[in-house]
Parts: structure tokens; sequence; C-alpha cells
């Protein structure tokens, strides 16, 4: 029987249905990095690219990393605010007040934003 | 991410599809990173290395030593299950 370790998923909370001992689904995981991957191949010589059985297990225990220090963050920004419950707006200050976040910016920007957030961008800049 | 909060703490449905949208960005701007990598070294394949690699480029450094070892338990945990006619592998 394998045993629960600190960063094994049963350990983490258990086995659930939808993704097995992972916390996420890696089968979304490994279609979000072929359209990646597939971008860059594509610009770069044009070649297909494969992806290991074993990259999107580490994306999962990534994932949850990122998932849990950006929540964290979003969450000290819901306290600033005196506030109890975490929105949108408390992630998008996480991102900004976080250099580490930077390559979120336009994602968390566009949400701001509103609509298709190409209006926003240009000249006017949210910041 | 219910995890990350407090008890008291409660997170909005707009939080929360905000935060997935993070995530995606997050496993493209990584796996971008590793498949730049892989064709300067003209390999084709993306590995777990190569993940773990982008990931301290990028800034992630501290993400790497918890991702190694979380690797190696999958990868022990596999060979067990393989043995233990019980289990069914997982991979």
């Amino acid at each position: 029987m394998r045993q629960a370790r600190p960063y094994s998923g049963i350990f983490c909370g258990g086995v659930s249905a939808r993704t097995g001992p992972h916390a996420l689904p890696l089968a979304r995981i490994k279609k979000i990095m072929k359209r990646s991957a597939g971008e860059a191949a594509a610009a770069a010589d044009g070649g297909a690219r494969m992806i290991s059985g074993e990259a999107p297990v580490v994306f999962s225990k990534a994932c949850e990393l990122f998932v849990a220090e950006l929540t964290r963050r979003a969450w000290a920004a819901t306290l600033d605010g005196k506030r109890r419950t975490v929105h949108r707006e408390d992630v998008a200050t996480a991102v900004h007040n976080t250099d580490l976040f930077d390559f979120l910016v336009d994602v968390v920007t566009a949400d701001t934003a509103g609509g298709t957030g190409g209006g926003g961008h240009d000249g006017n800049g949210a910041l | 991410m219910r995890r990350a909060v407090t008890e008291n703490g409660k997170i909005a449905r707009d939080a929360r599809e905000s935060i997935q949208e993070c995530v995606s960005e997050f496993i493209s701007f990584i796996t971008s990173e590793a498949s730049d990598k892989c064709v300067k070294e003209r390999r084709k394949t993306i590995n777990d290395d190569d993940i773990i690699w982008s990931l301290g480029t990028l800034g992630f450094e501290e993400y790497v030593e918890p991702l190694k070892i979380y690797l190696n338990n999958y990868q022990e945990g596999d060979i067990k299950g393989s043995k233990s006619s019980d289990q069914n592998g997982k991979k």
C-alpha cells in the first residue's frame, strides 16, 4: 500500500473520482500544454512536439502550489479591504503586487476591464 | 483555493474564474519556455525535467524541490502499484 507523504495526493486531501490521485485533471493540463507547445514549435521549426507522460503530473502539483500562493495573496488583498470574500479585483491586485506574476497582468487586466478586454489595452492601459 | 484562505473566508465565483484563467496562462507560460528549450536542444519531447527547469528559470525556484520530491513519490507509487495485484497502476 502506498503511504501518504507530505506531497502525495492522498495526504493533500484524498482521491477524487474526477482527477484520480492528483488535484487537477491531467488530460486538461496536457491539452493546454499541447496548445502552447504547438504554437512555440510552429513559430520555431514547424515540427510536431510531444509531451512525456510525466510532465502533466509535475504540472498537477506545480499548479496546486501556484493556486495556493495566488489565493493567499488575493486573500491578503481582501483583508486589506476589510472584506471576507475574495473577488476578481483581489486577484488582480495580488498579480500587480507580485513581480513573479508579471506574466498574468494581461489576463487579470482583461478580466477587470470587462468584455473582450481589447478596448482597455491600447493607449489607455488599465493601470 | 479553499485551503489557502481561513475558514471564515469565502471565494466569489468571479475570483475562481479569474484564478482558473491564471492557471491556464501559467501552464502555457511554463510550457512555452520548456518548448523553446527543446527546440534549442533539437528534442521533440517535453519531459518533466524540462518543466522543472523552466519553473526555475522563470522565477518559481521554490516550487522546484517540492516537485522533485512529488515526482519521486509518484514514480515510487507506480512501481508499488504494478507489483501489487489488487491495485490498478495509474499512469
